[in-house]
């Protein structure tokens, strides 16, 4: 089998060394390998989840043409493969962000506070649909949703109820809105909310996830803005939070999601990096200088089931940032380079069969994003498949977080897979795909062309078909559900959580929030906003004065789809 | 040549999970059958859908939450309708405990997680023969 001829001189290893290497491995695949296992071998049926080879047994060959000082380097320093910090979670583990947000805000409240009393250093604060796609609690396309699946916000009100007696100064607060066009609103309430406080705005730490591939593609809905409006909003934010808020990271490219959604690991990055290349292309086309906004976008990232790629996809995804920002957009800032992430291990992964044995999947994707070396991580629960995580399960996954940060040792050393001839081989294959994704997307005009046509949707659906099939047939293997199939399947009852009252509280305060706000500013902040929607100016200090004024989320929203019109998803038949 | 079996396939309300919803929809047409892919829809418009299409089957998806209001509305609308010959079927994310509710509201089977494609595709065939 005709192996990689490498590129460069051999670096790692002497030309002696390597020779013998070679004529060794060929001894062992020729003479100690049985026949059976070398026609396996030949089958190339091993493939990682994504396509990459996997050989039965890698080497220094795989590896020899890797230069360590420049392909691979030391933590805190270019290309940042091994970590963004010198000396990593030494320095500073990872941060426990597990979510929290179901109900109304007062009830999230309370779980916010449960979770920093047990040690949690950050929230995930999650909204429910109406929220998330921008509906009022009382608006009748919010009916059935309102406080299901997440936290219900309809006006600053709720922001503030939501941190009632938490110092906003003192934690850092991942603001889950995922769209732009909740992006806009949302945070500025938060943001509102401290200034009423008198928290000064270099104490507010926190993320937005800002990502218009969600407003468009990862997630439907009944009524989407326009791809190109949606991009437009989510450079606004950036831009907006990156003048005002030091340590608010206004983007977070939402890998997760879209991985979520259908997408294989190399996929995921690529198409997170592109709408990172096509931000600071429209950012620089602003006036905004490159370390001014690459410092602060940040990623998010799914940690799937193939245990030595996810770690590759991490360590590979920090040098393609590196390699984008430095040598495309010629960032001078080392920060501008460094590629933080969050992680969150993969729901998609956790069936609803046997839902204890999710806790071992989910330990095992979290160990596996501290080797990749993430900045903060979520740990799914065991009853992802049932509904968003009852206390029970959250804590589990808070303590699942804290057995690899406390009891295994595997944060005492950086990056300790590294020279590992396969993760080594792995990270480099990523690297390469990565790179070649994102020059297919740039091929067909950039990202935002390529959601206007529908490609990415296609991409999404064609490799859910590929996936799905792998289910049916057996070839993928799920314990439990197509695999060791217990006879009687387990009917273990998962408490699930409901506020039913939800509705009936946030429709009460929306009445008197009505009754008691000034109209006339109302007015006056809604149609200030409607003419600058026509403008190419910046829209969120429009929004911030508006919910100051205590305009509602949804007559934002509204006022969007009025004056941006709506678009159609492109898989509907 | 009898039909093929008309199925209007909806993602209900503001649900956003396409995932599962667009998938059954490609297996039940790669298993013969006929189907429309409506997108996130409510249950009026989903029942004006099935009317145009002159639908055998709805096939509602959520994962949000609102199977027991909207779910159940749709099929009061479908009964209102006088479109009683019009199976529907659900999946997604729906706590069993629920299911027995769905079903005495006139649905006629609910998939969750982890449901083979052919017992859905079995289970809709069926339907249609009896």
């Amino acid at each position: 089998m005709g192996r990689e001829e490498s590129k460069k001189d051999v670096c790692l290893f002497s030309q002696d060394q390597l020779d013998t290497i070679k004529s060794g491995y060929d001894d062992w695949f020729n003479n100690v390998l049985k026949d059976n296992d070398r026609q396996d071998e030949l089958s190339g049926k091993y493939v990682t989840h994504s396509g990459i080879p996997i050989r039965m047994l890698h080497t220094p060959a795989d590896i020899a043409g890797i230069d360590y000082a420049e392909d691979i380097g030391f933590p805190g320093c270019a290309p940042y493969v091994r970590g963004v910090y010198p000396n990593m979670y030494r320095g500073r583990p990872f941060t426990l962000r597990q979510l929290a947000g179901l109900g109304a805000p007062e009830d999230c409240n309370l779980r916010v506070k449960y979770l920093l009393g047990h040690g949690a250093t950050g929230v995930n604060i999650l909204f429910d649909l109406p929220t998330i796609r921008g509906y009022n609690s009382d608006d009748p396309e919010a009916e059935g949703n309102v406080g299901h699946c997440g936290a219900a916000v309809d006006s600053i009100w709720d922001i503030d109820a939501f941190f009632k007696d938490i110092d906003l100064g003192a934690i850092s607060t991942s603001v889950v809105t995922h769209l732009p066009s909740t992006s806009i609103v949302i945070p500025g309430m938060y943001f509102a909310v401290a200034e009423q406080r008198g928290t000064p705005k270099d104490k507010i730490a926190g993320t937005c996830q800002n990502d218009f591939i969600m407003e468009t593609c990862v997630g439907s809905g009944p009524e989407i803005l326009p791809p190109p409006v949606s991009f437009r909003l989510q450079c606004d934010v950036v831009e907006y939070i990156c003048e005002n808020y030091p340590r608010f990271n206004p983007i977070s490219y939402n890998g997760y999601n879209l991985r979520e959604a259908g997408t294989d690991a190399v996929q995921e990055v690529a198409i997170a990096i592109s709408n990172a290349i096509a931000t600071a292309e429209e950012l620089i086309g602003r006036g905004m200088d490159v370390d001014k906004f690459a410092p602060r976008m940040s990623f998010f990232w799914d940690l799937h089931n193939d245990f030595f790629e996810e770690i590759a996809k991490c360590r590979a995804s920090r040098k393609v940032w590196y390699k984008i920002m430095h040598d495309r957009f010629g960032a001078k800032n080392p920060k501008s380079c460094l590629m933080r992430f969050h992680i969150q291990t993969a729901g998609v992964t956790l069936p609803a069969t046997e839902p204890l044995n999710n806790v071992a999947r989910s330990a095992i994707q979290g160990l596996a994003a501290v080797f990749g070396g993430c900045q903060s991580l979520h740990i799914d629960s065991f009853d992802e498949a049932y509904s968003a995580p009852t206390e029970e399960a959250a804590l589990v996954s808070l303590r699942t977080q804290q057995i690899i940060q406390s009891e295994t040792g595997v944060i005492n050393t950086v990056d300790p897979l590294a020279g590992s001839y396969y993760v080594e081989y792995l990270t480099e294959q990523m690297i390469n795909r990565i790179f070649d994704y994102i020059k297919q997307i740039e091929e067909l005009g950039g990202l935002v062309k390529a959601v206007e046509d529908g490609w990415l949707h296609r991409e999404i659906a064609n490799y859910n078909l590929k996936y799905q099939k792998k289910i049916e047939t057996g070839e993928m293997k799920i314990v439990g559900v197509n695999y060791f199939r217990a006879e009687e399947a387990s009917t273990q009852e998962i408490e699930v959580f409901e506020y039913p009252e939800t509705y009936t509280r946030q429709k009460a305060k929306l009445d008197r929030l009505r009754k008691e706000r000034n109209r006339q500013k109302v007015d006056e902040s809604l149609n200030v906003l409607r003419d600058k929607c026509h403008t190419d100016e910046n829209l969120y200090p429009y929004t911030m004065e508006a919910v100051k004024n205590l305009v509602t989320l949804g007559e934002i929203e509204e006022l969007f789809r009025e004056e941006f019109g709506l678009w159609t998803f492109p898989l509907i038949s | 040549m009898a039909r093929p079996i008309k199925v209007v396939m909806a993602k209900l309300g503001l649900d956003i999970h396409w995932r599962g919803v667009y998938l059954v929809s490609q297996f039940l047409r790669d298993a013969g059958m006929d189907v429309v892919y409506i997108g996130n829809k409510f249950p009026e418009q989903i029942v004006e859908a099935a009317m145009q299409e002159d639908a055998d089957i709805v096939g509602m998806s959520t994962l949000g939450g609102n199977h027991l209001t909207l779910g159940l509305k749709t099929v009061s609308l479908l009964e209102h309708a006088e479109m009683t010959g019009v199976k529907v079927f659900m999946g997604g994310v729906i706590p069993p405990k629920h299911i027995p509710q769905l079903l005495d509201g006139g649905v006629h089977k609910v998939y969750g997680p982890d449901t083979p494609m052919e017992t859905i595709i079995n289970g809709i065939k069926e339907s249609i023969s009896v």
